[in-house]
């Protein structure tokens, strides 16, 4: 009872939570309206209600304007990044052939040696990305990690005798290998896929403070955040706002995690059960 | 809650024997509303074992912990626990692996204990004093060649060894009491008379034990005292001796009739291993011989020699990998055969190969030579390139039934699945044939509609049996499938098992087809009693095979005459 009360108090707070900087993103652009005249830099009130930035524009508008971009891009890497390393990172666990995990993993290791804004700088040197490209690029980054990271929590899951006992059903690979290997390391990934948003986020705000993928004075809270923090002592909402606004959407989303992955019944009664199956 | 500890205030000393050195008073141990110790007293003498038994689930490790001031998380405690002396109660859990530290050496587990005994010690004597204390700890463990073993790891220690490390341990702390929980659950009989031997010797050091325990052979040969439990209470409590010639609970003549029947092949399994000792009939083949040595014997057989085997094996050897280069070879199997509605079993200790020579035929050990034929056929070594009537005509019944079930699905479900893939049926019929094997083999509908967290080991067993049932096999290989099941659970298993060949006659369902082989992979030659020819294992090696009754009553390698010979030993209660 106290369990499934605490488990929906964990869902509804991360909904709270996560409700805000998703609606001002999503939505926020339709209400924003004409953008006003710019005025003096890093002011507070004169009808600004979070004072102006950098250039003089009005905080609150951009902070509506700001949040599509990064939210767009950091939920499409992340999520891209997870569809390449799920694959790659099953196969590799459920194979007996030698030769097929090097080469699925092999690669991976080379890149991750090269440290991600490296490798970002020097395609965008080449290149000149757009979100899209920026949010691919991100993407390809968090790849060999998280494929490590898949491949390690399915090989410990393939071990089990329940993947010989499904072998010897005849049981389908995608059966086997998402049906009960996926399903018994989704725990594993639902942390890795809360801290690796933030991770991606940072990633894509720094980009876009190298200018990379977003023009220098874009609206978009992590540029916000990287101009801004100049004047962070004479006009702190300017910063603060936009922060607390990423950081609502990581605290967010890994409340969200913890509480559907949690199972029913919760992880205290299942150490019970067991201790009276010892006795 | 009312917890009450009183330790004894005196040295704890010298001590009138006959006084106990710990008492449990009305212990009432309640989880979530659920008692699962209801009203347990017991008292514990100094060099004598008391010993709970009962089936798993039935509160005797709660109530050995309760002793060391352990309770579930969570629980509602009521009653009196009094420890007389002023040493700490010294635990040895069921796998004594996880209590030890496996970064560091023996020595190095056993001189950080030794030290605290040193401390009145001047500086400069401690070291030598302490390693005085560790190697008296080790020699009353019972644990010759110290000085090799404590430059080891955990893991390089047997079970065995590890256990008496644990034991080493808790003297080393100078327990006067110590808890030995399930000290022989999966071991073989010569370890467990080893464990019997030395468990003796610590009580004769005037040590009081308690002892919690499903095996009645290990209770038999060691118990002064015991108290029969059953879902939390002690349903009869009274010195061996006498609860064992004339039990007076129910339950009790219920756990001894079980485990009377294992030891007595007769009783067993009745007509069935009568006939099919004589249907098996080969002589005893030795080990590197390897010859087709069979000569034809006792006339009635004849007819059921004429049946080809299904499964045989041809100089097989297996390998593990060892590390990056070589490889070592750990199972040569230069011949065996299998017939229809025959059972064979494979018997040897832990780590002669058994498991993995099964694991050959079923396709989960894919690094051997040799070859295994089914019907004259030779089997892919995996079973990833079996074809679904391969794969559906060897099945294979893990050991560990609870790892072998996804949590995450209906046990029901995961049952039907093997009809569905490997016979084509369709869901809906798939589901009323596995609900139909599950009644047969003794596993309710409600039950096998829940998920497997909420079954026992027993029910999980017999579901893995279904399972594999489904697929109609012909070769049917159980991995030490009862051991780690209580008396109970085990009889009932082996009922199945036995059914499963008396099915063979009467076959319900293809027209030709005799009922499953049953190679059963087991330790232990009470649960061996069943087949009808038993096959010997040591150190990777067949090193003799024959007739269950030759093997039983006149074994001819001295493995097995020493394995014989142990089990009768612990039968007979000579341990103590």
């Amino acid at each position: 009872m106290t369990d499934s009360r605490r488990r929906t108090g964990r869902f509804a707070l991360g909904v709270a939570i996560i409700s805000v900087p998703l609606v001002l993103a999503l939505l926020g652009p339709v209400f924003v309206g004409e953008p006003g005249a710019r005025t003096v830099s890093f002011t507070l009130g004169d009808g600004h209600w979070l004072g102006t930035d950098f250039v003089g524009r009005d905080v609150w508008q951009q902070v509506l304007h700001g949040g599509r971009p990064v939210v767009l891009t950091a939920l499409g890497a992340g999520v891209l990044a997870y569809l390449v390393a799920l694959p790659v990172g099953l196969i590799a666990a459920l194979t007996h052939r030698r030769w097929l995990e090097e080469l699925l993993m092999r690669p991976l290791d080379v890149l991750i040696a090269i440290p991600s804004l490296l490798l970002i700088l020097l395609v965008a040197s080449v290149f000149t990305p757009g979100a899209v490209g920026l949010a691919l690029l991100v993407a390809l980054v968090n790849v060999p990690d998280a494929a490590r990271l898949v491949r390690a929590a399915a090989t410990e899951a393939a071990a089990r005798p329940v993947v010989e006992a499904l072998r010897l059903q005849g049981e389908t690979w995608w059966r086997t290998a998402v049906g009960y290997v996926g399903r018994t390391i989704l725990r594993t990934l639902g942390a890795d896929a809360g801290t690796r948003l933030t991770g991606v986020l940072y990633l894509v705000a720094t980009a876009a403070f190298l200018g990379v993928g977003v023009a220098p004075d874009a609206a978009d809270w992590a540029v916000m955040v990287d101009r801004n923090r100049t004047g962070l002592f004479v006009q702190p909402w300017a910063v603060v706002v936009p922060a607390l606004l990423i950081v609502a959407l990581t605290t967010g989303t890994n409340l969200l995690f913890d509480a559907a992955l949690e199972r029913p019944g919760g992880r205290r009664v299942r150490k019970e059960r067991r201790k009276e199956q010892r006795s | 809650m009312r917890v009450v500890k009183r330790y004894g205030d005196d040295g704890g000393g010298d001590r009138v024997a006959g006084e106990p050195l710990a008492e449990i008073e009305d212990l009432r141990v309640e989880v979530g509303g659920r008692a699962i110790v209801d009203g347990v007293s017991l008292r514990t003498l100094p060099g004598r074992v008391t010993a709970l038994v009962g089936a798993s689930g039935s509160g005797k490790t709660t109530t050995g912990l309760a002793l060391l001031g352990e309770f579930p998380v969570g629980a509602r405690v009521t009653g009196e626990v009094r420890v007389m002396t002023d040493g700490p109660v010294g635990y040895v859990p069921q796998h004594p692996a996880a209590v030890l530290n496996p970064a560091r050496r023996i020595a190095a587990l056993l001189t950080d204990i030794a030290r605290t005994r040193v401390r009145h010690l001047p500086r400069g004597r401690r070291r030598t004093a302490a390693r005085e204390h560790v190697l008296r700890a080790l020699s009353e463990a019972q644990l010759p060649d110290a000085e090799a073993l404590l430059r080891r790891y955990p893991h390089q220690l047997s079970g065995g060894q590890q256990q008496r490390v644990v034991i080493a341990q808790a003297l080393l702390l100078g327990a006067r009491v110590i808890v030995a929980d399930e000290p022989t659950t999966g071991q073989d009989a010569l370890t467990k008379s080893l464990v019997v031997d030395q468990l003796a010797a610590v009580a004769a050091r005037g040590i009081a034990v308690v002892l919690l325990s499903h095996d009645l052979d290990v209770v038999r040969a060691l118990a002064d005292e015991v108290h029969v439990m059953r879902a939390g209470r002690v349903v009869e409590a009274g010195p061996a001796q006498r609860l064992w010639l004339a039990p007076r609970h129910e339950w009790t003549r219920q756990l001894l009739a079980a485990q009377a029947s294992f030891a007595d092949p007769d009783t067993d399994t009745g007509a069935d291993t009568d006939t099919g000792a004589d249907t098996g009939a080969d002589t005893a083949t030795g080990a590197g011989a390897g010859a087709e040595s069979e000569t034809a014997d006792r006339g009635d057989s004849a007819a059921v020699r004429l049946v080809q085997p299904i499964l045989r094996v041809r100089a097989l050897v297996a390998r593990h990998r060892d590390g990056p280069r070589g490889t070592t070879v750990t199972v040569r199997a230069p011949e065996l055969a299998l017939r229809a509605g025959q059972c064979l079993a494979v018997v040897g200790r832990s780590g002669s190969g058994k498991t993995t020579l099964a694991r050959c035929l079923a396709g989960l050990h894919r690094d051997h030579e040799g070859e295994v034929l089914l019907d004259g056929t030779p089997l892919p070594r995996s079973l990833r390139d079996r074809t679904r009537e391969q794969l559906a005509a060897v099945q294979y019944v893990f050991q560990d039934a609870r790892a072998a079930f996804d949590e995450h699905r209906p046990v029901l479900h995961q049952v039907a699945r093997t009809a569905v893939r490997l016979r084509g049926v369709d869901d809906r019929a798939a589901e009323a044939e596995a609900l139909t094997t599950l009644t047969r083999l003794g596993l309710p509908p409600e039950l096998a509609h829940r998920h497997p967290g909420l079954l026992s080991g027993g029910e999980l067993q017999r579901a893995a049996l279904a399972r594999a049932l489904l697929a109609h096999p012909r070769v049917l290989i159980c991995d030490e499938i009862t051991s780690g099941l209580d008396t109970v659970a085990r009889r009932g298993i082996l009922d199945v098992l036995a059914d499963l060949l008396g099915d063979s006659g009467s076959d319900h369902h293809d027209s030709d087809a005799a009922g499953p082989a049953l190679v059963l992979i087991t330790h232990d030659l009470d649960t061996a009693a069943v087949a009808h020819r038993i096959a010997v294992m040591d150190a990777g090696e067949i090193v003799e095979q024959g007739p269950a009754q030759q093997i039983r009553t006149a074994p001819q390698h001295p493995f097995t005459v020493s394995l014989m010979a142990t089990t009768a030993r612990l039968e007979a209660g000579t341990g103590s």
